[in-house]
């Protein structure tokens, strides 16, 4: 019998204040993803993995640990999967996005820090949630000054890595990158024990290569005009890519887009006909942050695309696989993490660039503009990114919010408006 | 309002005795979902999984339980607790 009331004690978990949360999630997860209808049976496997959230796959990492693997935290796509993973290390992502966590983290951060940072510290320390106990080292990086502090607070109760990243994005910036990327793999071959050789590092790039293929297969299926999958569906998969087993999370993809692509076939749509494509564009959405989605599914509209970094810039572009030496291979390894354009870097046309592309390729009808509260960098490319969407002729909602309930209904409005708008 | 039909969620010992049963579930066309176990019922178990069920499709689940003398717990019904407009996230 699954006990895993035990783990969490022996992990050293605030149980009751755990418990609180556990408590509200089964009615959360009902009212946004089982009051779909006709939803793929391929999500079974990502219902299961919410069902036990907490249990079956921290269960996974310590049997793990226990046969001597190192768990690492992260909490940007900037960080190289495949570096630890050469090293017989897993990874886990362990950004907070519960409403939950986040008074936690105002114990010892500032109000005005984004959602998402006041709720990751606020796992850590407020001993809520197994992956930030599980985790043995923490790797953070520098993509704004909310993170670099709170890495500071974090270090003082976990080991600690940061990486430099750069915040231009030219020829030495890139080389930079690839120093980092060199410097970060001589810590994990420390802190693991294991050496990376250019044979396992290969194999690690095309692991984490085929989990991006897969991921982009499930996307592809939402450019079909009958839309096989909602959008609050394909946020959960994505959500827990950040810290299934990479080899599941593949194949768990793949055998659901061969469902999605059945049903494109079929002409097996779970919208009704005309119903508005909506693209969602900017900051992160992790667990179980699901509210602008499901609002937005509940007011007319479907989300065909997320151009974030719980979307595309998780999975698009590939690690060239075909460099021999260790050198080569960081600097393959560099360059594609170097194409995704995340608003911490100057100038950031790239992401305009592709925002437009997604958009012709979803087909989408509009762009809902997102910024987590606080979060200045995404907030100011903001002014960019619906100018260039207005010059050609894409209707854009920028949209500020949090992880609280207290907006929901004035968010309703706003975006039923913005749909009856769109025609 | 949530409406006031009753649902039914089976309850496991182990996740891996619910998505077994899950999957007889698929094969026999039952409509079915997989869903985390409402606290009210759940109890002592330690599996947070359940399997989600309209009150229409009982019968038939139970008689595929019967046939496959598959693994569960309970079967407990509850009137249905899902309201998509309720706007309370986690």
């Amino acid at each position: 019998m699954a006990n895993y009331r035990e783990m969490w004690e022996t992990l050293g978990m605030d149980l009751e204040t755990h418990d609180q949360l556990c408590a509200v999630l089964p009615t959360a997860f009902g009212d946004t993803y089982l009051s779909q209808e006709n939803r793929p049976a391929g999500m079974d496997f990502w219902d299961m993995v919410v069902a036990d959230i907490h249990g079956i796959r921290p269960a996974e990492l310590i049997e793990a640990q226990k046969k001597g693997q190192k768990v690492f935290g992260t909490f940007c796509v900037y960080v190289p999967d495949e570096v630890v993973i050469a090293a017989n290390g897993i990874v886990t992502g362990l950004c907070g996005g519960s409403q939950f966590w986040v008074p936690s983290g105002e114990e010892v951060l500032p109000k005005s820090t984004c959602a998402l940072i006041k709720a990751s510290v606020g796992a850590r320390l407020g001993r809520t949630c197994p992956f930030f106990r599980i985790a043995d080292m923490y790797v953070g990086e520098t993509t704004c000054d909310g993170k670099k502090k709170a890495w500071e607070i974090l270090g003082k109760d976990v080991p600690m890595h940061i990486m430099d990243m750069p915040q231009m994005k030219r020829e030495k910036d890139i080389a930079k990158w690839a120093e980092e990327i060199k410097d970060f793999a001589a810590v994990v071959e420390e802190f693991t024990g294991n050496k990376i050789t250019p044979e396992k590092l290969n194999d690690a790039i095309k692991l984490i290569n085929e989990k991006r293929k897969a991921l982009a297969r499930v996307y592809e299926a939402r450019k079909a005009d009958k839309l096989p999958i909602s959008g609050k569906d394909v946020l959960l998969i994505s959500q827990i890519a950040f810290f299934d087993d990479p080899a599941r999370c593949a194949q768990m993809c793949n055998a659901l887009a061969d469902e999605l692509e059945q049903r494109i076939a079929d002409g097996v749509s779970v919208f009704k006909e005309g119903t508005k494509r909506i693209m969602i564009t900017g900051t992160p959405m992790a667990i179980p942050n699901w509210k602008l989605h499901h609002i937005i599914e509940t007011s007319g509209a479907a989300v065909v695309c997320e151009e974030t970094c719980t979307g595309t810039r998780y999975f698009e572009k590939l690690v060239d696989d075909s460099k021999e030496t260790l050198d080569d291979q960081y600097r393959a390894i560099a360059e594609r993490y170097m194409g995704i354009n995340c608003a911490c870097f100057t100038p950031n046309t790239g992401r305009v660039d592709d925002i437009l592309r997604l958009a012709k390729e979803y087909k989408v009808d509009g762009v809902i503009d997102v910024n987590l509260k606080f979060c200045c960098l995404y907030d100011t490319e903001g002014y960019t990114v619906e100018e260039a969407l207005k010059a050609n002729g894409i209707p854009v909602l920028g949209i500020e919010t949090d992880y609280t309930d207290s907006d929901a209904e004035q968010l309703r409005t706003r975006i039923e408006a913005f749909v009856e708008m769109l025609g | 309002m949530a409406d006031e039909k009753l649902n039914y969620y089976i309850l496991f010992q182990t996740y891996t005795d619910g998505m077994a049963l899950q999957s007889l579930f698929r094969k026999a066309n039952i409509p079915s979902r997989i869903a985390p176990a409402p606290r009210s019922i759940q109890g002592e178990l330690g599996c947070g999984m359940s399997i989600l069920l309209k009150e229409e499709y009982v019968e038939a689940a139970k008689a595929c339980i019967q046939e496959h003398q598959a693994a569960y717990h309970d079967i407990v019904a509850l009137p249905c607790q899902i309201n998509p407009k309720r706007d309370k996230y986690c």
